[in-house]
């Protein structure tokens, strides 16, 4: 019991440090961008962009992308009913494991690096470099929290300045989503060259099964969003996570996941394919090949490695944007908040909610991963090209053809809710109906 | 605990995939949630440990060196000599355990007592508990209840050899065992003055009729309890 109190005292403190780490966030965007307005002459978003260079991307990604290490061997236990990592004890607490994110930053700096012989040599010392840069950029068109005006942080700042608003967001490109797949498909060429140029077999064979897998599912990643972009109408993602905010059935929210049911599944599968974590891990591959950095020790494997937990966090915040609501707390009105509270923690309150959903996406996906067996490589390909690609296309028509009927996308949220109480219904069915002479089948079963 | 699984092609529902992947979610946040909610059952007597419960956590992790499981009854630990109440070996070299020994890891030197014309004792008797096979033989030749392997520890880790090779001196100790009908405590012995003698017979138990029976057990260690204990346990309403 006295578990159960501590747990429940933790997630509140975990929530409200979320929403004054999103305030302190603000604050400091805020103030560089005073600053950048005030005494260098220079436009204040390009303060409140190096200021949110700092905050979210090496802040929020890194730290969040560090501590799932020690959050994959915790929660992986709690779900297989064992302890988990605890031996590293300060001051006679495990502290949830997370001093072992010290031990393993350690161990990675401090290990020999062991570069095999007959490398290429450039390729081989850039591939992690390249593994990791593109998820690290992908950060940067996260809108994380709402724009709130300048002059309401910064009061001296509320004179020329009042109008420009802050907003937890590093960049906005029109071009949106299409900079997400763009920088996404970048990602492949670490994992390729990874493999190639450490001058191993069982490396070559992980990047060959990387670039293979990751160019099957870009097509049917792109394809799973085009949906939404037709829906809200934009590419860019803090306009979709304000469309998002208007009521659509009722008083329900027009949700990514409400309208696009369909291209939520599609996207989440294919961007965990992208992941390349179980079970899509065959670049990996522990257990045959050991994968694309079998050759790496050191901080270069340690590299690879986070560059697939920074993965984890991007796809988290990507889907919290285009399918979850973005900022929106989803608990309270959003307007009701805005008018309630002053502006600065509206941002807050509103970035909380944005990092408290995208806790939960993460937990989703090492759930999955720790749910599903790794699948074999034919899987693999036909679950791409003969399920999720023709779904996907088919959702484009489907979601087109609804909002060219009904452009206030009021036929296209029943469509979706009727989709999510189609899933719920078979999920829920659990009895078997009798499937004589079906025998015949069993090896098409194998196939997804 | 083993359950037959029937094998049989997947229905439509199962081939859809994505139904099942998400029931499989939902079996993983059923264990996370109570595992991460409450905490496991600490109870010090590990098989009365309750799990899957309301309010106890799933986990049956036994923390190894600060919880330790008891063995069972019958556990062959190291060796000991047992000893008499005045504290000698109840042995009396009669090299039953060295013929006895498939390893040939008990080396015994058979000497007299100056004063007693008929016991022997051993002068020296090594075992050398890098060659033990731990197989008990030694335990069930033993005509006088005199080499035990009771102790329920494991052969203690050592950095040389020599270590592993345990004499007299060190194989001599836990709780002494005395019978009514040892010789000594029959006829007396020269050794053991007169009122010692009287206490020593006082104290001597009926010989077990079963190898495995409480007396030739360490005190406290019964295997009629234990069983009995198990009996009750699995007996007891859930």
């Amino acid at each position: 019991m006295n578990r159960l109190i501590g747990m429940v005292v933790l997630i509140g403190a975990v929530v409200a440090g979320l929403i004054g780490l999103s305030a302190v966030f603000y604050l400091a965007a805020g103030g560089l961008a005073y600053v950048f307005a005030e005494y260098l002459g220079a436009p204040p978003s390009f303060g409140a962009a190096i200021a949110n260079v700092v905050t979210l991307m090496l802040v929020v990604m890194m730290i969040s992308g560090s501590l799932l290490t020690v959050a994959e061997r915790k929660w992986s236990a709690m779900m297989q009913n064992r302890i988990g990592a605890n031996r590293i004890k300060v001051l006679g607490s495990a502290l949830g494991g997370i001093p072992f994110l010290a031990a393993d930053a350690l161990k990675m700096l401090t290990k020999e690096s062991a570069p095999p012989r007959g490398r290429t040599r450039i390729l081989y010392e850039m591939a992690p470099a390249l593994a990791f840069a593109p998820v690290f950029a992908l950060f940067a068109i996260i809108p994380l929290g709402p724009p709130v005006p300048l002059g309401s942080i910064i009061a001296s700042a509320a004179g020329a300045l009042g109008s420009a608003g802050v907003a937890l967001q590093v960049a906005s490109p029109d071009a949106g989503l299409l900079y997400i797949f763009a920088i996404s498909s970048l990602a492949v060429y670490g994992t390729a060259l990874a493999g190639w140029a450490s001058n191993n077999k069982l490396a070559l064979l992980g990047g060959v099964r990387a670039s293979s897998q990751m160019i099957s599912y870009e097509v049917s990643l792109g394809l799973s969003l085009v949906g939404t972009m037709l829906a809200f109408r934009t590419l860019r993602l803090e306009e979709m996570v304000v469309a998002q905010g208007a009521a659509v059935i009722g008083p329900v929210p027009a949700l990514g996941i409400l309208l696009q049911p369909v291209g939520f599944l599609i996207f989440f599968a294919s961007a965990f394919a992208e992941t390349k974590r179980a079970p899509f891990d065959l670049p990996e591959g522990e257990s045959e090949i050991v994968g694309y950095f079998v050759e790496y020790s050191g901080m270069k494997f340690g590299l690879m490695f986070l560059a697939e937990f920074v993965e984890i966090v991007v796809l988290a915040a990507i889907i919290t944007a285009v399918f979850l609501g973005g900022w929106h707390p989803l608990v309270v009105s959003t307007e009701w908040l805005r008018q309630t509270v002053t502006p600065l923690w509206f941002g807050a309150i509103c970035g909380g909610a944005f990092l408290a959903k995208m806790i939960v996406l993460m937990w989703l996906q090492l759930t999955i991963r720790w749910l599903l067996p790794r699948f074999r490589f034919d899987q693999i390909q036909k679950l791409c090209w003969k399920i999720l690609l023709p779904a996907a296309i088919a959702n484009v028509f489907v979601t087109a053809g609804a909002l060219l009927i009904d452009p206030s996308m009021q036929l296209l949220a029943w469509i979706g809710v009727a989709t999510i109480v189609a899933v719920v219904a078979i999920t829920a069915a659990v009895g078997r109906a009798p499937a004589p002479g079906e025998h015949g089948a069993a090896h098409v079963v194998a196939g997804h | 605990m083993p359950y037959p699984i029937e094998n049989r092609p997947a229905d439509l529902r199962e081939r859809m995939y994505f139904p099942e992947i998400i029931r499989g979610i939902g079996v993983l946040t059923k264990h996370f949630l109570r595992n991460l909610f409450f905490a496991r059952d600490k109870n010090p007597d590990i098989l009365e440990r309750r799990r899957g419960e309301f309010g106890v956590s799933d986990n049956a992790t036994l923390q190894y060196p600060e919880e330790r499981a008891p063995y069972p009854p019958g556990y062959r630990g190291l060796h000991r000599l047992v000893p008499r109440e005045d504290g000698k070996p109840r042995c009396v070299a009669c090299y039953m355990c060295a013929t006895a020994c498939p390893a040939q890891c008990i080396y015994i030197e058979a000497g007299e007592y100056p004063d007693d014309p008929i016991e022997k004792y051993p002068v020296k008797f090594v075992i050398d508990e890098l060659r033990c096979v731990v197989c008990g033989f030694c335990v069930e030749a033993c005509p006088k209840d005199a080499i035990r392997m009771d102790s329920g520890e494991h052969t203690p880790p050592s950095y040389e050899r020599g270590a592993q090779i345990w004499d007299e001196k060190r194989l001599l100790r836990g709780p002494s065992v005395s019978y009514q009908y040892d010789p000594w405590l029959r006829r007396g012995s020269p050794s053991i003055p007169a009122d010692k003698l009287e206490e020593m017979r006082a104290r001597a138990k009926p010989f077990p009729t079963v190898a495995t029976d409480e007396y030739a057990q360490t005190p406290g260690f019964s295997v009629r309890a234990l069983a009995q204990e198990a009996k009750d346990r699995a007996e007891r309403p859930k």
